[in-house]
Parts: C-alpha cells; structure tokens; sequence
C-alpha cells in the first residue's frame, strides 16, 4: 500500500528543499522589534494589571535601545557592504536608506512612546481604562476617573513599528503589502482608545479603518495587474521587466497607478488626505504624534524604494502624474489650513502641505533627491513629534483645550510654552536656523537640479501661504489677551519632557549643524537585486 | 522513522518508471476522480437526510398541540426580540467570530505545510513551531483575559 | 463561435462538464437568491451557495488550493463574519428605500451595465483568443498544493512569518473594543454584594422579580405571572420584551378578571395577537371556547 501511494507520487528525491540565508546581523533590528511585541502581548497575558504599565514600558524603551544598539553594531562592522544586503530569500533589502530609515523610526517611536506612556499630564494616561465600555454610561463615567489604562498599546506600538521598518525596506510587493497591513491594523486600534472625547476618537478609528481598508484594496490590486504583467513580485524584476518588453502597458501603468494610491493615501498626501484631519483630530494625541511622525517616515520610504528601484525606467510615463498630485497637495494643505479653528487639524494641514514637499523630493530620481527626502522625514518627525506633545499640555476641565480661541493671550500664562511651540510653528514654516528650512533647502534644490523648477516655484508659494496660518497662532499666543475662562498649561511630568525637548532640540540641532545628518543620509543608495 | 520513510521513497522513486500509472483517475485529464469518494459522501448524506425527513410524517402519528408545533419541541418558546436594539446580539458575540477566523486563517497555513512537509525537512518544522508559537501568544492573551469564558 | 465551443468542448472531459453544468446554475441560483430574498440572513444562507459552488468549480478547473480555501476561508470564516454583522446590525432592520445619494439608481445602472460589458468581453475574449492550458502536468500527484507550500516556506517565508503578527493584532483588537470582563471589580457585583445592597435600600425591593408565568398553552418567557386574584403581576412583565408591555395582555387580563363573557379554564390562552402565531386547529379551540 506505501508503495502504491509513493510511486503515485513522482515528486523526485532532488526536490528535498533547503531554508533561505538568513543575514541574522542586518535584520536583527526588526527581529528585536517584533520579537519584543510578543513578548509584550505575554505580559499582557499574564502579569496582573497593576504590574502591567511599569514592564510595559521598561520592556519598550529596552527594546528601542536594543534594536539602536544592534542596529549601531551593524553599521560599525566593517564587514558590512556598503550597497546592502538582500536577504530572507530576497525579501528584505537591508541598504544605506533603510538603515536611515530604521534609525529615524526608533528615535521618533521613542519620542512617541514617551508621550504614550505619561500619566502626569491626564491623571492615568492619555488612553482609556476600558474600551470595551460603552461611551456615555455609568461605568464610562465611573472610569474617567479611575487611573487605568489599556497597556495593550505598548505592544501594538511595537508592532507598528515594526511594520513600519519592514516595510521601508521590503524588497518585493507582497512583503511591503503585509508590513502595510502590520502597521495599519495596531493603528486603527489605537486611534479609538482615547479617554476623554471617545465618541470623537471611536469614529476617528472607524473612518480610518474604513478608508485605509479601501487603500489597501487599492495596493493590493495594483500588486495583482503589476504581477500579471511581471510575473514577479519583485521590485527588481518588475524594473527589469518594463525595461525591454513588448508586454501591455496598459497593466503595468493601471498596477504602478493603483499601487501609488495605496501609498499616498498612507502618508497623507492630497487628494488621498481626507480622513487625515478627522483622524488627528479625534486620535489620542500620543497616537497622532506616532502616526504624523513615523507612518509619514514609513509611506515615504516605501513609496521611495518603489518609485526609485521598481519603476525608474519608466519615470517618463508617471512623473506628470506625480508633478500634479504633489501641486494639489500642497495647495489644499496650504489652503485648507488657512481656514482651520482646531489646532489639531490645522497640524494635521500642514502635514498634507508637507506630504507635497515631500511627494517634489520623492520624484526627483536623483541621489540628491533620496538624500533629500530622507532628512525632509528626519526633520519633519521630529518637529511634529514636539508639536502634538505640547498641544497635549494645554488643557481645560474637559482634556486638551485645541480650539485656537482657546490659545489666545497663552504666552502671558505659560511664556514657555508658547516659546517652544512658536519654534515649532517657525520651523514647520521653514524659517532659517530650523530644521524645516534645511529640509526644503534640500529637496527644492534637488528638484531645481532635476529640472522640476515650476513645481519649486509652486512649493515656495505654497509654503508661503502655509507660514500665515502659522505666525496667525503666534500672535495670537503673544498679540491676544487671554480668557478669563481659558485653559491651563499643564507642567509636564518626566517623559513629556523629554519627549517635547528631544523633538526641539533635534529640529534646533538639524537647523543649525546638518552636515551630519545629511552625509548619513546620503552615504548610499538603495540596493537593487 | 521519517527517514526510513523518505529513503524508502528514495528507493522507489529511482526505481524505472511503471508504463501504466497506478492510481490513475479514469475521468481523464483531469484530477477529478479523486473526489469520488466525496461527492458519494454527500450524495449518501443528503439522501439520508431526505429519507427520514418524507419518513417522519409517513410512519408516526400525528397529533399536534400548541407545544409540540414548536422548534425543537422541547425547553422554553423562543422570547420576542427585545425592544432595545432592535433584535441586536451584543457586540461581544462578535469576539467569538474574530477568534473563529484567526484559527481559520491558521489552518490554511497548516494545510500546505502539511502537504508538502516530506520536501521542507527540519526547517519547515521549525518554520510551523514560529508560527504556531506566535499564533499562541494571541491565543494565551485572549484566554488569560478571558475572552474564552462564557458570560 | 460554434466552432470555437466545440474546439473548447473537445478539451473538457465529460466529468468537468458535468459537474460545470450541475453547479453553473447552482452558483447562479444563489446570486439570484441573495439580491432577491428578503430576510438579510437568508441571504447571505444563498451566499453561502454561490460560494461553496465556486469553490468545487476552482477544485474542477485544477485549481484544489484556491477550492479548499475558498470553502475554508470564504464559506467558514467571512460568511460567518457576514452572519455576526448582520446580528450585530439587528436581523430585522431592513434597507431603506430611499435615495440617499442623489441619481444613485442612474449610476448604479449605468455602471452595472458597464460592468457586465467588460465581463463579457474578457469571458469572450478568453473563449476566442487564450489557447487552452491544461495544468496536470504542474499538478501532477498533488503538485498544486505541494508548489504553494514550497513558496510559502521558503520564497515567502519572511511575509508568512509576519502574518502571525496580523493575527496576534486581531485578536487583540478583538478583546480591547469587544470584551468587558464583568467579574473585574467594580463591573458586576458577586451574589453576596448584591444580597447585601439590596437591603440597605439601593434598589427598589429586597428580592428579585417574580419570574414569568409559564402555562401549559405557552411556556414562553414573555407570559405574564398571575397573581392569587387572578390578575397579572405587572412586575413580571419584562420591560425589554416587546409584546409582553401589559396593553397586550389587556385580553387576557380581562378573562382572568371575568370581566369577559363566559371565561373559562381556557381563558388563559394567550391573546390573539399570540395565537396568530400557533397553527390555525388552536385557533379554532379558542373560538369555540369562547
């Protein structure tokens, strides 16, 4: 009977198969990451809820460290080639760009976690006790009081992360789609879990969920048409397919298109923008400092490696495309921002605006463009890092007071506060001596020097434009008597400190001193395989 | 006990190829013969079914009252849909189907692993156990929390 | 085009053709059965049909991964998915009919149409101008599945490994927004709390509700108790339960009061509102005795 059944099955001895070479030392900073998810979700099983908040973040600030540090060993090896590595049977590419990535997503997930995990500023933490309680009720209001919190946010911050990390250094589309998902899903989940104002955060999460559903549908589409036409996945082999061929163009530029939609719609840009007021709006604002900084760091550095590795060939056919995409994004962030009363959302505006600046560096197919965009993203990170820490500070009776009537005359309350987010504001703006200066510096003479001068002509209008609802704020912080009735500036515990000076004095540090941040960002290229 | 059974495979699969096939379905280019035994499986299953459906009314009395014409004829009516909510299930219902789907999603992963677990040796195992393993911290979340009790 | 049928025919054996025509009309009854049935459950029970017909038709056309996981995945986990949405939504609440966006109808036929007229000319283009390809060579002895294993676990071992992730994120999510541990302290209260706050006062009476009344003509929960008298226990009624608000009863309570002609030991039957609900020989018993 074995007999009959083995030789029915002609699958030849030479088939016995053998695991891909793993580069254990490139991507140990991502094994780190996700390893120390895991183990975040057991303390959530089976440590008792008081025992809960103090691992969690000890376990996450150890597990930032420790992937820096792998990270940092890596890098100091002199073994390590220069152009990268391909590894995980050519998977993950682990180069110059993503290791700049790796190490802007750590230090901006460190900023974050710290304000996710402050309990000085909301008595109990910025997130709920118990989601699954119904807002409005009597336990709802029973539990505004408590001082517990959903600590499951530690791990899923985690897991971000390290979707994140993959997915700026995936080398085929199939891995960058489930990274995609891997950094999603932790995030639609943590958008709804603020504790004040839950109805608003709950529905901040469902739109985002909903629409990032749809943008994922997009991704994945465009991944089938782009496989149908390659025959591959592969980054790589899509570049070389559309390179000489007769196949149809009509799948490859329908698959790039869909593919492009999924990606924009993740880092904000315009028209793919809409759920991103709503979202920053309502998110606890831990959650929206994590997601303004590190997703737009993780959707621009896969749109990055897909743009320059899978479709540089064809960059003729889709760039005007892009040109036009880049110019509605700036203006309807300029513009739209204008009009804005919440603080929250007029930030969340200035990310669209940004998205477009970002979108002009991402185009340019040049090492001065990938050089520049990379340290547009450091820099950017950092400010909005500081920015929602301290809109977090401001506060009345029912949470964070964001309405900008409410910020008037705050520079005679608290002239420290308002000193820093006027620093903030101005380098969102870009004035010199900030980091958001040198990063437009950068990418706009990397677009001049690829020849896209009208659409730099565009961008410095609309940045124009955008640093008047800025300076708007600052006088009306310095220029406007405060309300008898407004809100307090609440003093800081520990880790918002340091969360908020970490933020100023990188975008000061970055402003005054970038050489070094931009050699880093310019040591290399991303590695085609 | 696996590589006795994979040199034996081996052995027999260097041995010259038969000129008739062995197991060879007689439908032709296709595979299909192989379900067989599953399309009589149902076919049997929804006679049987049908059979004592018709045979019920045929042989047994038939006397009905108000309590035997109830579903199941047996424990308490079915109440109305409460007013609250409109004939809604509470939403914790709704852990129960997400768990279902986890372990669903599992399986699928499972299914051609075990297929062609001979071809992926040692490293395939430990490939499954990673998974497996880290499917089971979800699992051992959910059950500590007690997302598995009934209340 | 009969000659392009008959060319496509002499590549199908007869037990694929057989099958396709058995399950073809089987698949579009479901379609048909989803849009046009009323109760939102039996639809997605014809769903359900469609499906399990696609999936036999994917294992027929040598497909028996994508068959088996479109019955696994499709027919087990989103159509359950399916059911528990439509619960969650309440299985009674029905569309509305109105026109929320404006020219909807217009668009949607517009569409539809369009739609269909791209389906139709890729099927005919596949029938006219894609040669045949027959798959048993890479299927041969289970290849198909044997092939798919050995992509996921070493090509794709990285992406599989991550899905775990996915996973462990779902559950998760599940039990934050879902799950409400009520035996935590402070959710609901043990036997012996509740015994001891009810006589210090903080509910209305120190013992439970009296439950239902549960008569050998109904054993239905929402049966209102009797009292000594004969009248209902008003306490008895369940507020959440719809057709036991005491109006309802107003029948009944008239027969147990004898305030209605000529009562009897029948008079406790339910109203008539009940007995539209039980078949008509008990109807009839009602009339006569009455």
């Amino acid at each position: 009977m074995l007999a009959t059944v083995l030789t029915a099955q002609p699958v030849p001895p030479a088939d016995k198969l053998s695991a891909p070479a793993i580069d254990y030392g490139a991507i140990m900073p991502v094994l780190i990451v996700l390893g120390a998810a895991c183990v975040g979700v057991l303390v959530e099983a089976f440590l008792p809820k008081h025992q809960r908040w103090p691992v969690q973040v000890v376990l996450s600030l150890a597990t930032l460290a420790g992937a820096g540090i792998a990270m940092a060993v890596y890098l100091g090896d002199e073994s390590t080639p220069k152009n990268g590595v391909i590894t995980l049977a050519g998977t993950l590419a682990v180069d110059r760009p993503a290791l700049f990535l790796w190490g802007t997503l750590l230090v901006l997930t460190l900023g974050a976690l710290l304000l996710i995990a402050d309990r000085s500023v909301e008595p109990g933490g910025a997130f709920v006790a118990e989601a699954a309680i119904r807002p409005g009720t009597i336990q709802d209001r029973a539990q505004v009081a408590g001082t517990g919190m959903q600590t499951e946010v530690f791990p899923l911050t985690l897991f971000a992360l390290g979707g994140m990390m993959v997915f700026t250094s995936a080398n085929d589309l199939l891995t960058m789609f489930i990274a995609l998902e891997v950094l999603s899903l932790p995030l639609y989940l943590m958008c709804g879990l603020a504790r004040r104002r839950r109805l608003l955060s709950q529905e901040a999460a469902v739109k985002y969920f909903l629409l990032g559903a749809f943008a994922s549908a997009f991704f994945l589409y465009g991944l089938a048409l782009l496989y149908g036409y390659a025959g591959s996945v592969k980054l790589a082999d899509i570049s070389n397919a559309a390179a000489g061929t007769d196949r149809s163009d009509a799948l490859l530029f329908g698959g790039l298109g869909l593919l492009v939609v999924g990606l924009l719609f993740k880092a904000s840009v315009g028209p793919f923008h809409t759920w991103t007021p709503d979202v920053y709006q309502g998110a606890p604002t831990p959650i929206t400092a994590f997601m303004a900084a590190c997703t737009k760091v993780a959707a621009f550095g896969g749109m990055l490696r897909v743009l320059q590795v899978g479709f540089e060939s064809t960059s003729w056919e889709w760039r005007g495309v892009l040109w036009g995409v880049a110019i509605v994004s700036m203006v309807i962030g300029a513009v739209l921002g204008l009009t804005q009363t919440d603080v929250k959302r007029m930030i969340a505006y200035s990310s669209i605006a940004h998205a477009g600046f970002l979108l002009i560096g991402s185009i340019a197919l040049t090492d001065q463009g990938l050089s520049g965009t990379l340290f547009y993203l450091l820099t950017y990170g950092f400010t909005t890092l500081a920015a929602f820490g301290v809109i977090s500070l401001v506060r009345n009776a029912d949470g964070e007071a964001t309405h900008l009537s409410q910020w008037a005359g705050l520079a005679k309350r608290s002239p420290v506060t308002a000193a820093v987010f006027t620093f903030i504001l101005l380098a969102l703006a870009g004035i010199p001596l900030t980091s958001g200066f040198v990063g437009k510096f950068v990418i706009f003479s990397a677009a001049l020097q690829d020849g896209m001068a009208p659409l730099v002509v565009i961008a410095l209008i609309a940045s124009a434009v955008a640093a008047f609802f800025y300076l708007r704020v600052i006088v009306l912080m310095y220029f406007s008597e405060p309300a008898a009735d407004g809100p307090s500036v609440t003093v800081p515990g520990a880790f918002t400190t340091a969360s908020i000076t970490l933020g100023v004095i990188a975008t000061l540090v970055l402003g005054v001193l970038p050489a070094f941040a931009l050699d880093w960002a310019g040591s290399g290229t991303f590695a085609f395989q | 006990m696996v590589s006795t059974l994979w040199s034996n495979a081996v052995a027999l699969a260097q041995q010259p190829p038969s000129p008739v096939q062995p197991i060879q379905p007689p439908s032709g280019p296709s595979e299909l013969g192989s379900y067989l035994p599953i399309v009589i499986l149902f076919v049997l299953a929804a006679a049987f079914a049908i059979f004592s459906v018709l045979l019920g009314p045929m042989v047994g009395p038939q006397r009905k009252n108000r309590a035997k014409t109830e579903a199941y004829e047996c424990g308490i009516e079915p109440s109305p849909q409460p007013v609250i909510g409109g004939g809604r299930v509470p939403v914790a219902y709704y852990l129960t189907a997400m768990l279902f789907i986890l372990f669903d999603i599992e399986m699928v992963f499972l299914y051609p692993f075990a297929v062609s677990a001979d071809a992926l040796g040692l490293f395939g195992l430990v490939e499954i156990f990673l998974f497996i393993a880290t499917v089971g911290f979800a699992y051992a979340y959910v059950w500590r929390r007690g997302g598995l009790d009934w209340n | 085009m009969s000659a392009v049928l008959a060319a496509a025919a002499a590549e199908v054996s007869t037990g694929e053709a057989i099958a396709f025509w058995v399950l073809g009309p089987v698949a579009l009854a479901g379609a048909l059965g989803m849009i046009f049935a009323r109760n939102a459950v039996h639809s997605a029970l014809w769903l359900v049909l469609t499906m399990l017909s696609l999936g036999v038709m994917y294992m027929v056309q040598q497909a028996p991964f994508l068959g088996f996981v479109q019955i696994i995945v499709y027919t087990g986990a989103v159509m359950m998915l399916f059911l528990f949405v439509l619960m969650l939504v309440g299985r009674d609440s029905s569309d509305s009919v109105v026109e929320v966006l404006r020219g909807q109808r217009l668009w949607a036929t517009v569409l539809g149409i369009g739609i269909a007229g791209l389906i139709v000319g890729a099927v005919s283009r596949s029938l006219t101008d894609v040669p045949v390809e027959n798959l048993q060579q890479q299927n041969a002895g289970g290849a198909n599945v044997n092939n798919l294993g050995k992509s996921i676990f070493t090509e794709y071992l990285f992406p599989f490994e991550l899905t775990s992730a996915l996973l462990i994120t779902a559950a998760m999510g599940a039990m934050v927004l879902g799950y409400l541990n009520r035996h935590e302290k402070g959710m609901k209260r043990t036997q012996k709390e509740l015994v001891e706050a009810r006589f210090r006062g903080e509910y209305e009476r120190p013992s439970p509700l009296p439950g239902p009344g549960v008569f050998a003509t109904a054993n239905s929960v929402a049966t209102p108790a009797l009292l000594p008298d004969g009248s209902v226990a008003p306490e008895s009624l369940s507020r959440l339960i719809d057709s036991t608000a005491s109006e309802t009863f107003s029948d009944e309570i008239k027969s147990v009061a004898g305030t209605e002609p000529g009562p009897d030991a029948h008079a406790l039957t339910p109203s008539t509102k009940d007995t539209s609900t039980t078949d008509t020989k008990n109807t009839e018993d009602t009339e006569e005795t009455r």
